[in-house]
């Protein structure tokens, strides 16, 4: 079934999509993909990168120390890959705001503002009651509560796009 | 080296694990996370696993509301495989023996 698209993502056909979005929210997404990025090829260990490496073996450390040693480098590779094909499409050349993706663009931008979800959900200590609160915009918490609402609103758009593929 | 001496020999162990996986096959399990969004985890779940939209989203649901779902099983060799590429979707996934 074909679906309206009035988001910033929309599907093109053909395989191609295009995102709509002012240059100031790419500017702040480039921002915040750097920040990322450079928290990932510093080898944090930070606590609030731990959700994008976890644990594979939950009942077994000693399978999960060994899966860890072999594929924490590839999955390391995998998302800094994919954080440079989104700082890419955010820096390309538009017309109007708009640019044109590819399919693997934009699963890899969608990925990464996952990623982006992931490390602020957990600094915030997000929870399922969290979803209705009363902002205070001084408070620097709500105002990354307030962001991670925007990846939420951006990627549910990047996944609605992608539906009618494979639907 | 003089090929006439009897060198120590060294004996290779059974993989016990390896033989253990054929017959006790692996699931991978998708746990309940506040972060995720669910029509993501439902889209990632097509998009990996090739499943409909119906079954993706039951999948997804179980996740939800029973706090995990086994969403694929296999060798042990596959299991990691899929682990991986969930975790590269940002998805909490884990695997374990089927029986265990």
């Amino acid at each position: 079934m074909a679906r309206k698209h009035k988001g910033p993502i929309r599907p093109l056909g053909k395989g191609e999509y295009s995102l709509h979005l002012e240059l100031s929210d790419k500017e702040a997404l480039i921002g915040l993909l750097d920040q990322l990025r450079d928290n990932l090829m510093n080898g944090s260990t930070d606590e609030k990168l731990k959700r994008l490496f976890p644990t594979a073996y939950h009942q077994d450390p000693k399978h999960d120390e060994e899966y860890q040693r072999l594929m924490r480098d590839d999955l390391l590779a995998s998302r800094l890959q994919s954080l440079g094909t989104a700082t890419s499409v955010l820096s390309r050349k538009s017309v109007d705001d708009t640019t044109v993706l590819t399919a693997q663009e934009l699963d890899e931008f969608a990925r990464s503002i996952n990623n982006l979800r992931l490390v602020i959900g957990t600094v915030l200590d997000i929870d399922e009651s969290d979803i209705d609160v009363d902002l205070d915009e001084d408070d620097p918490d709500d105002q990354r509560l307030v962001l991670y609402g925007y990846l939420g609103w951006l990627l549910d758009w990047a996944v609605t796009a992608q539906l009618d593929e494979y639907s | 080296m003089n090929n006439s001496e009897v060198g120590p020999t060294t004996v290779k162990e059974p993989d016990v694990d390896s033989a253990v996986d054929t017959d006790r096959p692996w699931i991978v399990l998708v746990w309940n996370d506040p972060i995720n969004l669910m029509s993501y985890v439902t889209l990632v779940l097509q998009k990996l696993f090739g499943y409909s939209l119906e079954k993706a989203t039951a999948l997804m649901l179980d996740v939800h509301h029973k706090g995990r779902a086994v969403v694929s099983n296999g060798t042990r060799e596959r299991a990691e495989l899929d682990v991986y590429r969930l975790h590269e979707h940002g998805l909490w996934a884990t695997m374990q023996r089927e029986d265990a």
